[in-house]
């Protein structure tokens, strides 16, 4: 655990070192990888079907805000469907627009599960998706799956109509569109795990947030439990043939995800380095706030295990030391003893100033234990006096 | 010469005015009707091009019985059906948009409490000087 817990502090460091860079990196390989996955899902378009293409767009995604991935996701997804049948992008260019329009304008910051969802589909591990965001959004959210999940339908509607659709004619117009249209308000399948997402976004949330132990992980496990039980009721309900191996399975690595993400949620603290800007009367202010943080150093135990004369000056010379230190009164009387000296170097605690930029450190004072035992007899009254006089 | 703790307590006001602060800024700037008001009537005309949206492809879906039954559909029942689905929808969602709108603007307001109480203690400091 120690060192998890010092890998989160190097990340922690490294995060807020190089979050100029990490960030727009981390835009682009998000971008980058969704429209490589909606090229080799769809990829009507042979011209949106380039490496080039996706690299400059990935790239434009890095430094736009994180609505334009969804944008551009939409965009490439709906060219594709135009490459299929023009009849195809009509229905997901209405689905898109009623999404935006009625549900995504209610959490906009959330544009990035909207995208994430099909994605994880797309990965074959699509159970994580609601436990991940019951942890870290609000219920808002499941509005933002929910959608994420249609999408996911939709596009695959295109994918299973696509050889049914390029056999079509072009007068054939509207049985297209009335083909798209029951593929995807038939999918039961779609209906069910809308609302085995929705709902364990909401439990799983609930939990969470409850004041009471190991919320998070009770929290999750449930949500895990619950998403597969409405999936099995839904498949006897609906007969949509749910795999239930891969459902289990996919629910035991979405807890798995999920213990990951709550150790980086609570461990790491991502509150991000403020450069705010302003002025009064006299001053034109550039502030550079960076949020404090302690690095844990490795901590050095050396142990001295020999055959020595303790001396009762030994104690005396070493009380101006802050330290701790216990010793058998029968060590302060002399004799040989076999004595055990642990030596440790706290761990020290380097901060960064907050606004005025400058840092600040505080070490801790090293700590010294020192066992001694000796072959005479202890005295406890000795003991006590003297380890109070340590303390 | 520089006032440490002014320039922490400024420190905490901008970053809030370049976070959530804008968003709360924006909101606080209205009066309530105003804003609520404002809302349902983007919810309003959100709705109505949603409904038409959907609306053109029930019909599309639906072209040919149209085109079949076209005299013998009884038009202002028809008429009257779609409206009712009409007021339906645009009322459902407007009153999702008044209640949404009415926690977030008293949400945004009781932020922006505390950011005035600041924006005092910030003045007082420079009378202070």
């Amino acid at each position: 655990m120690t060192d998890l817990l010092e890998i989160r502090e190097k990340i922690k460091l490294v995060y807020s070192k190089y979050e100029v860079f990490i960030l727009p990196l981390a835009k682009f390989l998000l971008a980058f990888v969704v429209l490589l996955s909606l090229n080799s899902k769809l990829g009507y378009m042979g011209r949106l079907d380039n490496m080039a293409l996706v690299l400059i767009v990935a790239l434009m995604c890095s430094f736009l805000p994180t609505g334009c991935i969804i944008l551009f996701a939409m965009l490439f997804s709906l060219l594709h469907m135009y490459a299929l049948a023009m009849e195809a992008a009509l229905v997901g260019l209405c689905l898109y627009l009623v999404m935006f329009l009625l549900f995504l304008r209610f959490s906009p910051k959330d544009s990035l599960v909207v995208v994430l969802t099909p994605l994880l589909f797309f990965l074959h591990v699509p159970y994580v998706t609601p436990i991940a965001v019951g942890l870290l959004c609000g219920p808002a959210s499941m509005i933002s799956v929910g959608c994420g999940v249609a999408i996911h339908y939709l596009l695959q509607t295109v994918v299973d109509s696509a050889a049914a659709l390029n056999t079509m004619g072009d007068e054939e117009a509207i049985a297209k569109i009335r083909l798209m249209i029951d593929g995807i308000i038939g999918n039961r399948e779609m209906m069910v795990m809308i609302a085995a997402f929705a709902i364990t976004v909401l439990v799983v949330y609930l939990i969470r947030r409850l004041s009471i132990d190991y919320a998070w992980t009770i929290a999750m496990v449930s949500g895990a439990l619950i998403d597969v039980m409405i999936l099995l009721i839904g498949d006897l309900i609906y007969d949509i043939n749910t795999s239930v191996v891969s459902a289990l399975l996919g629910s035991l690595l979405a807890v798995a995800v999920a213990k990951v993400i709550e150790f980086f949620r609570f461990c790491v603290d991502y509150s991000r380095t403020e450069k705010v800007q302003f002025e009064d009367d006299e001053y034109y202010y550039y502030v550079k706030a960076v949020p404090k943080m302690t690095v844990a150093m490795s901590t050095k135990t050396v142990k001295k295990i020999n055959a020595q004369h303790v001396r009762n000056e030994a104690v005396s010379d070493r009380e101006d030391e802050d330290s701790y230190r216990s010793t058998g009164a029968q060590s302060r009387r002399g004799g040989m003893g076999r004595s055990v000296t642990t030596e440790r170097t706290a761990a020290g605690r380097s901060g960064y100033g907050t606004t005025r930029g400058t840092g600040r450190g505080d070490r801790r004072v090293g700590r010294s234990v020192t066992i001694g035992s000796t072959s005479q007899k202890s005295d406890l009254d000795d003991y006590i006096e003297d380890f109070d006089e340590e303390i | 010469m520089l006032n440490e703790e002014r320039v922490i307590l400024m420190t905490h006001m901008a970053s809030y005015e370049s976070g959530e602060g804008k968003q709360n800024v924006k909101i606080g700037n209205y009066f309530r009707s105003d804003y609520i008001a404002v809302q349902v009537l983007k919810a309003v005309i959100s709705a109505t091009i949603a409904f038409a949206l959907v609306f053109a492809l029930y019909i599309l879906y639906n072209l040919e019985i149209f085109l079949q039954d076209l005299y013998k559909i009884d038009i202002i029942l028809f008429a009257k059906n779609v409206l009712t689905y009409y007021g339906i929808t645009v009322v459902g969602y407007g009153i999702l948009t008044y209640i949404l709108s009415t926690y977030r603007y008293a949400k945004a307001k009781n932020n922006l409490k505390h950011y005035y109480q600041n924006l005092k203690k910030l003045n007082s400091l420079y009378n202070q000087q």
